[in-house]
């Protein structure tokens, strides 16, 4: 891995994978892929960990799952956003913009 | 709402679809893995490496796997049939294990329920009355004597009743013998007689019939009977009792109602009347006089008024009733009369005898733990590499210590249910136990409120053991599964932290043996008390004459007519073989619920003095009494043919008494009186103090009179005899019944059952203690064996090299019990400052010892030190057989 990437901080993960799914319904390693991609690379997401992740916000009615046919055909789990879980990404977003411009503001005054 | 109805929904539905949701998430995880194969193959890999390299990024499978599940809905069930299942699998491979923890936690959770079932019963219980914690007691406490209640006259309950605003009635009660006539022999009755509404003010509903009204009450009313639950049954338990007749003093009483089975206070009567049939209430001159205290007052305070309104109430009345009728007491008696909650009353005396015990089987419920909690931790380390491979595949922490405690709450339960028999199959006993110290031994049963704290009993039970040994930590776990199975430093720790438990157990065991050995001590000295009587060879009766026949017309006892019945009675048994006397009295010795009480004053220091009267108890008997009794006449001379109305008018006091008031002068001819000098008594001689209160109390001063002078309708009969007393009992019956067919017989028994029904209550006490003590001990001792066992076979390295080495067999032997006496020499010292800190906790149950009494302490201290010993002798005796070779050819 030539370039650095970062640990997701805990709780990003839920955060993140909302977001890619506000774009469209997608599958497991779709979303893994598509972070990664958007992030530049900076982002990998922890494989083992995504899976957990997506249920357990299919647990909470955040997302929704189906199953239809990947690309080449294949049976695929694909997942979308629920209009709950809409809201709780405007709610994230919003949370996550004041935390980053908090810590700016100390890093840039301190 | 509807979103926890909705998440109900999604589990039900998740837990049957489980084996769907399993395949699916496989399908799921092996598409992912395909497309980055397939995507690792468009980098250019080849294909074998490309699989290897999804499989590394993804990382591990299984634990994901198991990550995932842990949201799926319906997990905590799903998971706990799996722990279930998988516990039961675990227990069923250790039976042994299996046994000794589910018995060792059956005999904690067992004693522990019983003696619940005690406490719901007893104190915990609301009253079976309705609105029970509304019923008090008034009581006219005397401030010169212990007695706690004088009773009320007949006036001052009515006044009660027509001057307090804060009780919605009071009623009266006493407790007389009658003799019931129809059918068979003359029975002598116990007889409550109480006002009409007395059952009302209970709020006791009759199982048959009806209880009284007003209209039973009124003068001239036809005489009617309520029969308790218990004496319905004796009579057969007929179902049409109601409007059944009985010959009662002369007149023709009906049953009207059958009472349900509920505990009766303040006595366990046999049949109920309504105040205005008792001969003796009624008596013009008891009406009369506010000085006859033949009463006790119960009253039902109002809704919505305290306890402390109601005693500032009834304080105001008891002032005025002093000033109106200042002769109405004594004069050096408070005029206070104190309310009780009937509850408080009722178990007055098996309170702290219950917190004893249930202190002491939770004290052996928590050493039962500690052993189990041992065991486990035992077993842990020969299953750590079970849990090694679970935590492998994928099981966190949590998931790993809940199968723990699935495991050890299972075998708890099966404690539980283990201890739910036991306290089954020793309720009759404890029951029996209890009625000596409480009414409400009737409610004892193993009701729902019971079997809950069985079952949460067993299940912080069952938490507790599982939780105590914890779990290997991570690093042990990975090096058991990397093949090092040996010593960590984590396995120090735990050894460590089982010696901590086994001192505990052992400090426990040691508070437990000292509490017993007091008890036992105490019970030793309480058996060992003079009570003043010879009792072994007499033979005691109660006799009840039919009061109507040895009536005069003022409703007075005719003195002659009584007297010519024993009369009778002593020439039929005086012919008898092997009879040597016959004595009657007012009442049988170590009697508590005789009290007569009463005050004198000696000829010639009534007025000196200025301190209140001396007292005494005053009893009549005849003139064998003391001869029958074995109590040894020390001065002057017994009762005799003399001693009788019109005669001399001789009293005998016992030696306090005597010692008391001539401490230097004999008080032989001295003269005293009772009723303010109209007529005085000779003192004629002295007689050895008799206990007749209890065993445990001093005897009090006492002033006998003469029985044929002071009859009574009901006395006791004393025959000694020279073989065995039993033999007698028929001829005591014949003879009562051929001086008079209406005498009711009952109560037969030696002097020696009474003394030792006196201390079977203490005895019950000291032996439950004895044996919680003794439970605990062998738990204890079998811990510590294991714990030294299991240090031995850890050292059998060290040993072997130790005998190579010259150390002899005592040297080994020495060495492996130096190591188990660190422990309860730890122990002793936690012990016996819990002990100092506890003990005063038990000293009222104590007669004659110190709740520190160094005798008891020194005794358990040997007793634990030996059963220690005994513990450790196995493991010691393995470690000397060890043979050095092999010891040291062992891989350890």
């Amino acid at each position: 891995m030539a370039r650095a990437n970062v640990d997701l901080l805990q709780g990003t993960l839920d955060v993140l994978i909302l977001r890619t799914l506000a774009g469209g319904p997608m599958h497991g390693w779709g979303i893994a892929q598509r972070i990664q991609q958007v992030s530049e690379d900076v982002l990998r997401v922890n494989q083992g960990s995504l899976y957990p992740a997506l249920h357990r916000l299919e647990d909470e009615g955040w997302i929704a799952a189906e199953w239809g046919a990947s690309e080449n055909n294949r049976k695929a789990k694909y997942y979308r956003l629920t209009r709950r879980g809409q809201r709780q990404l405007e709610a994230e977003t919003e949370n996550w913009h004041r935390l980053a411009a908090a810590v700016a503001r100390i890093l840039q005054t301190a | 709402m509807s979103s926890f109805l909705d998440r109900m929904r999604r589990t039900a539905r998740a837990l049957r679809s489980r084996h769907r949701r399993e395949q699916e998430m496989d399908d799921e995880l092996r598409l992912h893995l395909d497309l980055e194969t397939e995507a690792n193959a468009r980098r250019g890999m080849p294909a074998e490496e490309a699989r290897r390299a999804a499989l590394l990024r993804f990382g591990g499978l299984e634990q994901s796997k198991e990550a995932c599940r842990e949201s799926w809905p319906g997990r905590l069930l799903t998971d706990l049939g799996q722990d279930v299942r998988y516990g039961l699998h675990g227990l069923r491979r250790s039976p042994g294990f299996t046994a000794a923890v589910a018995v060792t936690l059956g005999l904690g959770i067992g004693a522990n329920t019983a003696v619940f079932s005690l406490v719901n019963a007893v104190l915990l219980k609301p009253l079976p009355y309705a609105r029970g914690e509304q019923l008090v007691i008034l009581r006219q406490p005397d401030a010169r004597s212990a007695a706690a209640d004088l009773g009320f006259s007949v006036q001052e309950v009515r006044d009660y009743r027509e001057m307090s605003r804060r009780f919605d009635s009071v009623v009266e009660y006493h407790s007389m013998d009658f003799t019931l006539l129809g059918g068979g022999d003359a029975r002598r009755v116990r007889t409550g007689v109480v006002s009409s509404n007395f059952f009302d003010v209970l709020e006791v509903k009759p199982l048959l019939g009806r209880a009284f009204n007003a209209a039973d009450e009124a003068p001239g009313a036809d005489a009617v009977l309520v029969l308790s639950n218990d004496y319905w049954r004796t009579l057969g338990g007929d179902p049409g009792i109601v409007g059944r007749r009985f010959e009662m003093n002369d007149r023709v009483h009906t049953v009207v109602g059958v009472l349900p089975p509920i505990p009766q206070y303040p006595d366990e009567n046999d049949v109920y009347m309504p105040s205005t049939a008792c001969p003796f209430r009624n008596r013009p001159d008891v009406l009369a006089s506010r000085r006859a205290r033949m009463l006790r007052a119960f009253a039902r305070v109002a809704p919505g008024v305290t306890l402390a309104q109601a005693q500032a109430e009834v304080d105001g009345i008891s002032q005025r009733l002093r000033a109106a009728y200042p002769d109405a007491l004594p004069r050096d008696s408070e005029a206070r009369v104190a309310l009780s909650p009937l509850k408080e009353d009722l178990v007055r005396q098996a309170r702290p005898t219950f917190l004893v015990l249930l202190a002491t089987v939770a004290l052996v419920l928590l050493i039962a733990c500690a052993n189990v909690a041992n065991l486990t931790l035992a077993r842990l380390v020969e299953r750590s590499r079970e849990l090694a491979i679970r935590a492998a595949l994928g099981a966190g922490r949590v998931r790993l210590l809940r199968q723990l405690l699935t495991e050890s709450t299972i075998v708890a339960l099966a404690g539980g249910a283990l201890g739910l028999l036991l306290a089954y199959a020793t309720r009759d006993l404890l029951t029996a136990f209890a009625a000596r110290l409480t009414p409400r031994a009737g409610e004892i049963e193993i009701d729902g409120r019971v079997l809950l704290f069985t079952l949460a009993t067993s299940v912080v039970t069952g938490v507790l053991a599982g939780t105590l040994p914890g779990l290997p930590g991570r690093e042990k776990i990975a090096a058991t599964l990397l093949g090092d199975g040996g010593r960590t430093t984590g396995d120090r720790r735990r050894q460590r932290m089982r010696a901590g438990l086994v001192a505990w157990q052992l400090a426990l065991s040691f508070v437990l043996l000292i509490g017993a050995a007091l008890m036992l001590r105490s019970f030793e000295n309480l058996r060992r008390v003079d009570a003043g009587f010879r009792g072994d060879q007499v033979l005691t009766a109660r006799l009840n004459l039919n009061f109507s026949a040895y009536s005069n017309a003022e409703h007075r006892i005719d003195v002659e007519r009584v007297n010519s019945f024993y009369r009778a009675l002593d020439d039929q048994l005086r012919g008898l073989p092997g009879v040597v006397a016959i004595g009657a009295a007012w009442t049988f010795p170590l009697n508590s619920s005789f009290q007569n009480d009463g005050t004198f004053t000696i000829e010639g220091r009534a007025a000196s003095t200025g301190g209140p009267a001396p007292k005494a108890t005053f009893v009549g008997v005849s003139p064998a009494y003391f001869e029958a009794l074995g109590v040894p006449v020390l001065r002057g001379r017994a009762f005799d043919e003399r001693d009788k109305v019109g005669g001399p008018g001789a009293v005998l006091v016992n030696e306090r008494l005597a010692r008391r008031h001539w401490p230097d002068a004999d008080p032989i001819g001295r003269r005293i009186t009772t009723d303010g000098g109209r007529t005085w008594r000779t003192i004629a001689g002295v007689v050895g103090d008799v206990r007749q209160e209890s065993l445990d109390r001093e005897p009090q001063d006492a002033v006998y009179l003469p029985f044929r002078e002071f009859p009574g309708y009901g006395a006791i009969l004393f025959v000694r005899t020279l073989g065995a007393p039993g033999q007698i009992a028929k001829q005591i019956r014949a003879a009562a019944r051929t001086a008079d067919p209406q005498t009711a017989v009952t109560g037969l028994r030696t002097l020696g059952d009474i003394r030792s029904e006196a201390l079977s209550s203490p005895r019950l006490t000291s032996m439950l203690l004895g044996l919680f003590a003794t439970v605990a001990l062998v738990i204890t001792a079998a811990g510590l064996g294991g714990l030294i066992a299991y240090s031995v076979s850890r050292r059998t390295h060290e040993i072997g090299i130790r005998m190579a080495l010259g150390a002899d067999r005592s040297r080994i032997t020495a060495m492996v019990l130096r190591e188990g006496m660190t422990s309860v020499g730890i122990g002793l010292g936690i012990g016996m400052a819990g002990t100092l800190a506890l003990s005063r906790l038990v000293s009222g149950l104590l007669f004659r010892v110190g709740p520190n009494d160094p005798i008891c302490f020194a005794a358990s201290a040997i007793v634990l030190v030996l059963a220690a010993v005994a513990g450790c002798v196995v493991p010691a005796r393995r470690a000397t057989t060890v043979s050095p070779m092999t010891a040291l050819r062992a891989e350890v």
